[in-house]
Parts: structure tokens; sequence; C-alpha cells
């Protein structure tokens, strides 16, 4: 019997990029992630556009894949300990969003890819300034919010 | 209409907001729920990531999945290899926030993101 190396490294790799590049690249995503208290999509799609070569529709779906297990449980966790959470409020948005997320679906798969590209790109920039705004020292917090029940 | 159910219903329309973002970009959702729960709704910042993360936790972006799929918009593979250093590395991010300031960090990570949004749409015109 012979081995065919190539057979063999091909099936440790995934669109010709090795499989340990794409675990890096995830673990390097989840720090993010904990770090900032945002949506790891944010962090994977470019990612997976830019490395790992992946058309814009697909790097989507890929990233929507990857956030349907509770990955931010661990995070949420910390949160709570410290009296951080709305629960009621949380449920509400998750309920709007179950909604929400068809639609963009549905708007997003028939585009094309260089205006989707375009889209996402103008969303980045506007992410990018509301996360800047966050920066600033949090302004006077009003006592209504600050109850914890 | 009391306070509370205007609130809710402040609440509600900004999940509607997040998920529209979380389908038609691929993405959780949360950058924008931060920002809405925050600055529209007057949620604390600790408090309103936290509300965020609730909202994360569900399934919630399943119809956008099963839409991209049926176009063949899902890499399964590298989808399932991403989803263990995702959550690994969320545990270590959350420890390593503990320990150095955020508000620096969260700076330089928005001035990264907007350079790639102006790449992103660079490329789009190039084609």
């Amino acid at each position: 019997m012979n081995l065919d190396y190539r057979e063999l490294a091909g099936f440790f790799e995934v669109n010709g990029v090795s499989v340990i590049y794409i675990l890096i690249l995830g673990v390097f995503a989840g720090i993010m992630v904990g770090l900032l208290g945002i949506g790891g999509g944010i962090v994977l799609v470019p990612a997976m556009v830019h490395l790992l070569h992946m058309d814009q529709h697909l790097a989507q779906g890929t990233s929507l894949f990857i956030l349907l297990p509770p990955i931010g449980l661990g995070a949420l966790r910390q949160y709570w300990k410290a009296g951080n959470v709305d629960l009621r409020a949380g449920i509400l948005c998750a309920t709007g969003m179950i909604l929400g997320a068809y639609i963009g679906g549905k708007i997003a798969v028939p585009m094309s890819t260089p205006r989707l590209k375009g889209l996402f790109g103008g969303f980045l920039m506007f992410s990018a300034v509301l996360l800047w705004m966050k920066a600033r020292p949090a302004q006077a917090a009003t006592p209504a919010n600050e109850g914890r029940a | 209409m009391n306070r509370q159910s205007l609130v809710d219903t402040g609440v509600l329309l900004a999940g509607v907001s997040g998920g529209i973002a979380s389908g038609m970009f691929g993405i959780g959702g949360g950058v924008i729920l931060v920002p809405i729960l925050g600055l529209l709704l007057g949620f604390s910042q600790h408090r309103a990531q936290g509300t965020s993360l609730v909202a994360l936790i569900p399934p919630t972006g399943l119809l956008a999945v099963l839409a991209y799929a049926k176009a063949g918009y899902v890499s399964w593979p590298t989808g399932l290899l991403l989803i263990p250093g995702v959550f690994l590395g969320g545990i270590a991010g959350g420890n390593l926030a503990k320990r150095i300031p955020a508000a620096p960090m969260r700076r330089i990570f928005a001035t990264l993101m907007f350079l790639l949004g102006i790449w992103q749409v660079y490329g789009a015109f190039r084609g």
C-alpha cells in the first residue's frame, strides 16, 4: 500500500488551509469576544473572508452556524455574579432577534457578493464608531436602571 | 402605557434590529444590542453587556442559518473547527479583561475594525 502524502495532507486541510491554523484563529476570535464583550461574528466574518479566502456569503453563513451553540455562557456567568444581567430584557431581546435574524437572512442571501461585501464594510465602520463611543467614561447612571432585583 | 411596558416594547424592537443585523451580516448582534440598550434605553454599560449576552445564549440565528444553508453558504467543517477555539478563547479573554484596561483595548479594536471596513468597501468596488 502506498500512502499518498497529498491525500493525507488534504485530510488536515479545509479549502487548502491547515486545520491547526483554523483552530488558532478560533481561539484568537474567542479572546476578542471575552475581552471586549462583543459578538464573535464581527471578528470571524472578516477573518474567514481575508485569511481563509471564503466568499462573503459563505463566511457569513458559517459565522452564524458557529454562533448557534451558547459560546458566551462562560462570559454571562461573570456578569451574572456581578448582578449585571436583566433577564426579562434579555429574553425579550432574544425573542425579537429570532424574527429579525430570519428577515436579515432573507435579505442577504439573494444579494450579490460585491454589494453584500460593501454593505458589510459600511456596517463595520458604523460598529467601529459605536464601539469607540462605548469607550468614553460612563455617564451618570439613572437610578431606575441601577436597581438590582 | 406604563413605563415598564414602554421599556419592554423598546427592548423587543432592539432585539428585532439586532436580529436583522445578525441575519444580514452573519454576526451575533451584540454589537448593535449593547449600544441600543445603553444609549437609547438607559441601561448602564455593564448591565447592557450582561443583558446582551442573555440574548445571545439561545440559538436565535437558527432560521438565518437555515436560509444560508439552503443556498449552500455554510462551510460546516470550518465552522465545527472554529467552535472549540472561540469557546476556550472566550474564557481566556474574559479573564484577561479583568487584568488589562478595557478602554484603550476597545479603541485599538474599533480603529482596526474601521480600517477593515474601509478595506471591505474598497474590495467591493474593485469587484
